[in-house]
């Protein structure tokens, strides 16, 4: 794919993410992954009551099917690009009209979990909303200083006080 | 006093035999003990046992019925000394690995939750039943989805930038 192709692409990305949920107050890449009102621990540290549980879970049933299906219906999009990306006799437009496909199912998922996100919203606090976000965030950058502290002890080799290093310094 | 403690370590039975001795018999000494410091170090306990016994009976031909008696339990009573000194470093091995194997055994499957949780991750997914569980799952997957940050999911996985690629050519 040549730059051009690249720069639709990203051009259509945030054309999709815009016409897609335009929801500005939910932040998706904040927002936390997982069953976490079902969680007790989670539950107690958001002062979450039962009730808000039960009221979140019937928000994400009524998503549930339609989650489901649009996640399906993108990892098969994706499964015929990657094919396609990998077959050499690949036709051009057949595989500029694959990336379409699959940013527009992904835009799709985005928005039903955009959706559920906003409904699970107006179940919770404000301050228990910001709480949620906080702790994703402080979670998110243990991991990436875990990835990190990883990252480094890889390049520091396996010697200690850097005796040993893979550059072999 | 014969029990076998080990198939590899010497038995009770031959630390007496060679705390011991037959009289007139030479000491040989099995080849194990060269290796073994544990057997090692039982030997030279049943050795000094013996030697402190003799010390306190006295001469063996003026010992009465009740001084054979006596040389008899407090024999039995120092091999065991020794014994339960000699068991007691398994033991603590064991207890200690057992220990460790444990924590390992809580540590994986809290490190396999982790990806993708909240401030909970170190939440054991037993705290889920398994329906919440496939739905964790789904959410997840979702999440995973919708941001592009899976493995296959990223336009740069698909396409490096032209600088990677030929850094990877040039690799190749």
């Amino acid at each position: 794919m040549r730059p051009t192709t690249m720069s639709r692409v990203r051009i259509f990305l945030v054309a999709a993410t815009l016409a897609g949920f335009a929801l500005p107050a939910v932040s998706q890449q904040g927002f936390p992954d997982g069953k976490w009102w079902k969680r007790p621990r989670l539950m107690a540290e958001l002062n979450l009551s039962s009730e808000q549980s039960r009221e979140i879970e019937k928000i994400f049933v009524h998503s549930r099917t339609r989650l489901i299906d649009l996640k399906a219906d993108l990892e098969k999009k994706q499964l015929a690009l990657q094919s396609s990306m990998e077959d050499r006799a690949a036709d051009r437009r057949t595989v500029e009209k694959e990336i379409e496909q699959v940013e527009n199912a992904r835009a799709e998922l985005q928005k039903a979990r955009a959706v559920m996100v906003l409904d699970i919203k107006q179940v919770l606090k404000p301050d228990q909303w910001e709480h949620l976000l906080q702790m994703q965030q402080e979670m998110k950058e243990r991991r990436m200083m875990a990835k990190e502290g990883r990252q480094n002890g890889y390049r520091q080799g396996p010697g200690r006080n850097g005796a040993r290093t893979p550059r072999g310094e | 006093m014969h029990e076998a403690r080990s198939t590899t370590h010497l038995t009770d039975a031959q630390l007496f035999g060679l705390a011991i001795p037959a009289a007139g018999a030479p000491e040989a000494l099995p080849s194990h003990l060269s290796d073994c410091l544990a057997c090692s170090r039982a030997l030279q306990e049943w050795k000094g046992a013996v030697r402190e016994l003799a010390g306190e009976m006295g001469p063996i031909g003026a010992r009465t019925p009740e001084a054979w008696a006596e040389a008899e339990d407090h024999t039995m009573r120092s091999i065991r000394r020794a014994g339960s000194v000699r068991r007691g470093t398994p033991l603590r091995w064991g207890v200690g690995i057992a220990a460790s194997l444990l924590l390992i055994a809580l540590a994986v499957p809290m490190r396999r939750s982790s990806p993708g949780a909240p401030s909970g991750a170190g939440i054991a997914a037993s705290e889920l039943s398994p329906e919440d569980q496939a739905d964790d799952a789904l959410l997840r997957d979702v999440a995973r989805l919708a941001r592009a940050d899976e493995t296959g999911g990223s336009w740069d996985s698909l396409v490096p930038e032209p600088g990677t690629a030929s850094r990877e050519e040039e690799r190749l």
